[in-house]
């Protein structure tokens, strides 16, 4: 009778624990692992971008993206100590979130369809548009149609060559580069006639003193996007909350009065319109 | 069921202390006798509190679970649901009315008395339509104050943006131009307006969609898993109160030497019809939830997406012939748009256009292998069939007139480019563009019938069951039960008094 009483026990406690590993293995089920509820992240930034992300000499990062990825991970609830800054470039950015070095990437990632094959984008947090820099002599670049024959910044990874000789067929001659702070100094000493970009960017270097001039004649819209491991949509979603509330409670209109108040470009402080998360 | 009362019968059978011969036996009646039960009176009032405990624990699970596929079908079916589609609508009349607005710039005048009439009657319709969206979605938002706030501000710049368009009218009126871009004044007023339109009010409306949709999405995983998991608990509470009313059945029919107590065997017929039926309800419910959301709601919101999308990329055809100095960024625009509705690796428009005709052929060959991303790819592998096929057919030749339209400007021909865009007999771009919307139309209310077919089956299962809402019946025919457990013990005790 003991046993057989031990035995109902132990067929109730079966059922019982499998109804909770069923709903267990239910929550479990929802794709990979999410940047919502994490202790830690891992936000990839740009280290060589002036204004935006750059990696000082003592190692720290500072910028506007820096102070984004700070406000959006306080949102998701992560301690100020518990974010680790990990630098990437423009051609790096979809492997380090695919391979997991990085749980997040803002570092002026603009969303495009390509990209999106292969990562999802929260945000966007900014719309910049793309311009041209030359050489502050330089007179005869007033459009990027005038870049028709002229040697061409082309940074690895970056879109922005592709929009210029790819998109609007502009017959530049390319130069490669490995960022675009080399293309700055490539700019400078003569090896390229122009560097095409986003005119925070531009912005960055231009406010840095050297001798270059922004054409001021913008020809696109830059979607800044937070880049996140495909098939996370709860943390995308989390991150565009994050960013409504960015806009909401006033601090992205300090962050872009702090870091390109004095650019004298026109700053958005509404908020943009988001991607959608898939 | 025959199995587990079976195993309850030989545990309680064997609880009372009527067979001493086996000593291990007496255990449980000495357990008993300390907690007081000594005497027949005293087991049967304790074994029926008990099976009144586990009807209250049933009531209570089932309760739970109801509750939440109620809750489910609320919040996708009545609140957020709606929400999302209100706003979709406010998102795509807005930029409608800037469409409209860019095609009558770009017409002009001159060309012939009745132009621009279609477009203007289009524009107040739009406009209409953006106030009563515009209202509904903020009585939808009534508990979230930020969503007020967003549709609010919405309606405040609309009236902003609608003096800056009949500015921008008057002037394109007074200045009586040709076809194609209308003069330097009419073009920077109009700048304002559609900067206005692009950046204050499409992004607040597009993202209380999005936002809707997360509510819509999270609400869905919550939900049905919750009514999935209520199910088993259901069943499992059903068990164990069929279980408890065998044991006092038995005892009873043993001590009292009957055949059988009718009012617990009522009492237990009632709760299997009554757990049998609470389950079958929650896997319907949870059937209905997620038909509304896969195969109606997730598709109304990538359609709606993907005609809001393609009428802004029609208006930026119209802005790149309107503004020469913008033209560049309404291309590159319409280029992102172009892969957004429809994805196939291209680094350029014309390329776009050769890929797209090849992905579209092999799709016709067999449309099982989708060989294209975007909303397009996502709506064609949900839903394959002649819906889908129609509207891929008719984007491609949308596709095919904006090359046209290039073709002709590249050539220098503005004014055979403006005509065959604003055009609306049959051959020309704006005949094409109209066909393909109602298309997409088609598409969306085809879906919009699926959802709220699936909600209102959904709603009615709800309501209908032998004493109508189950929220009357199932606390009522718990306690039946009860009562009717309490009334079958009642006369036998009443020998002893």
């Amino acid at each position: 009778m003991k046993r057989r009483r031990a035995a109902a026990g132990g067929w109730v406690s079966a059922v019982v624990a499998l109804a909770l590993g069923l709903s267990l293995a239910a929550c479990s089920a929802t794709g990979p692992a999410s940047i919502v509820g994490r202790q830690t992240l891992r936000i990839g930034v740009k280290a060589n971008q002036p204004g935006l992300g750059q990696q000082l000499p003592d190692g720290r990062f500072v910028g506007f993206d820096v102070d984004v990825a700070r406000y959006i991970a306080a949102q998701l609830g992560v301690r100020p100590d518990h974010i680790t800054f990990v630098p990437v470039t423009s051609a790096n950015r979809e492997a380090a979130l695919e391979n997991g070095t990085v749980d997040m990437v803002i570092a002026t990632y603009s969303i495009t369809p390509k990209r999106e094959t292969k990562v999802i984008f929260g945000g966007p947090y900014y719309v910049a548009h793309q311009d041209t820099m030359v050489r502050a002599g330089d007179t005869a670049i007033h459009s990027v149609h005038d870049l028709k024959g002229k040697r061409l910044c082309q940074v690895t990874g970056s879109t922005s060559w592709e929009r210029v000789t790819q998109e609007l067929n502009i017959k530049a001659k390319l130069v490669p580069a490995a960022s675009y702070s080399a293309c700055v100094t490539m700019l400078l000493d003569g090896r390229v006639d122009a560097v095409s970009t986003d005119d925070l960017i531009l912005a960055g270097f231009a406010r840095a003193g050297t001798a270059v001039r922004i054409v001021n004649a913008p020809f696109s819209y830059e979607r800044y996007g937070i880049g996140i491991r495909k098939g996370d949509v709860s943390g995308c979603e989390a991150v565009n909350r994050a960013v409504s509330q960015m806009y909401l409670d006033g601090t992205a209109a300090a962050l872009l009065q702090k870091w390109f108040g004095k650019t004298g470009l026109q700053l958005d402080t509404h908020v943009p319109q988001f991607e959608g998360c898939g | 069921m025959t199995g587990d009362t079976g195993r309850y019968r030989m545990l309680v059978t064997a609880t009372p202390p009527a067979a001493p011969q086996e000593p291990p036996r007496r255990r449980p009646a000495v357990r008993l006798r300390r907690l007081g039960l000594q005497t027949t009176p005293e087991r049967i009032r304790a074994l029926a509190a008990v099976a009144v405990l586990a009807i209250v624990g049933f009531y209570i699970v089932a309760n739970i679970a109801v509750g939440n596929a109620r809750d489910g079908l609320r919040i996708i079916g009545h609140d957020a649901g709606p929400q999302v589609l209100a706003t979709g609508d406010l998102y795509y009349a807005l930029g409608d009315m800037d469409a409209q607005v860019a095609s009558i710039l770009l017409t002009g005048r001159e060309s012939s008395p009745g132009a621009g009439q279609q477009e203007l009657r289009s524009y107040s319709q739009d406009r209409a339509t953006a106030d009563r969206a515009a209202l509904q979605a903020a009585e939808l938002s009534a508990g979230d104050p930020a969503d007020q706030e967003a549709v609010r501000s919405i309606l405040d710049g609309l009236g902003q943006y609608e003096r800056l368009v009949s500015q921008a009218m008057v002037l394109d009126k007074q200045a009586h131009h040709r076809a194609g871009p209308p003069p330097g004044n009419v073009i920077a007023v109009y700048r304002q307006a559609t900067d206005l339109m692009t950046q204050d009010l499409l992004p607040p409306a597009y993202n209380l969609t999005l936002e809707g949709g997360a509510t819509v999405r999270e609400a869905y995983a919550a939900k049905r898993s919750a009514v999935l998991a209520g199910r088993l608990w259901v069943g499992l509470a059903g068990l164990a109160v069929i279980a408890v009313l065998a044991a006092l059945q038995f005892f009873v029919v043993a001590r009292f030497r009957r055949r059988l107590n009718p009012a617990l065997a009522v009492a237990m017929l009632g709760l299997i019809v009554l757990a049998v039926s609470a389950v079958r309800l929650l896997s319907d419910e949870a059937a209905h939830l997620q038909a509304a959301k896969t195969s109606g709601f997730d598709s109304i919101l990538t359609m709606s997406r993907a005609q809001a999308i393609s009428d802004s990329m029609h208006a930026d055809e119209s802005r790149y012939l309107l503004d020469p100095g913008q033209a560049d960024m309404y291309l590159l625009a319409y280029l992102d748009k172009s892969q957004t509705v429809l994805y196939v690796a291209s680094a350029d428009l014309s390329e776009y256009d050769t890929a797209l005709s090849a992905a579209m052929t092999a799709y016709r060959a067999n449309p099982r292998s989708v060989g294209f991303r975007g909303f397009y790819g996502d709506e064609a592998r949900a839903h394959p069939g002649p819906a889908v096929t129609t509207v891929l057919a008719r984007y491609q030749q949308f596709q095919a007139d904006d090359q046209r339209i290039r073709q002709l400007v590249n050539a220098g021909q503005d004014r055979q480019a403006v005509r065959l865009l604003t055009g609306r007999t049959a051959g020309s771009a704006g005949y094409d563009f109209d066909q393909y919307n109602q298309a997409v139309v088609s598409i969306i209310g085809q879906h919009r019938a699926t959802f709220d077919q699936t909600i209102r089956a959904g709603d009615r299962e709800l309501e209908r069951s032998v004493l109508g809402n189950w929220a009357v019946l199932l606390p009522l025919a718990a306690l039946g039960v009860a009562v009717l457990v309490v009334a079958g013990v009642w006369a036998r005790l009443a020998e002893y008094r």
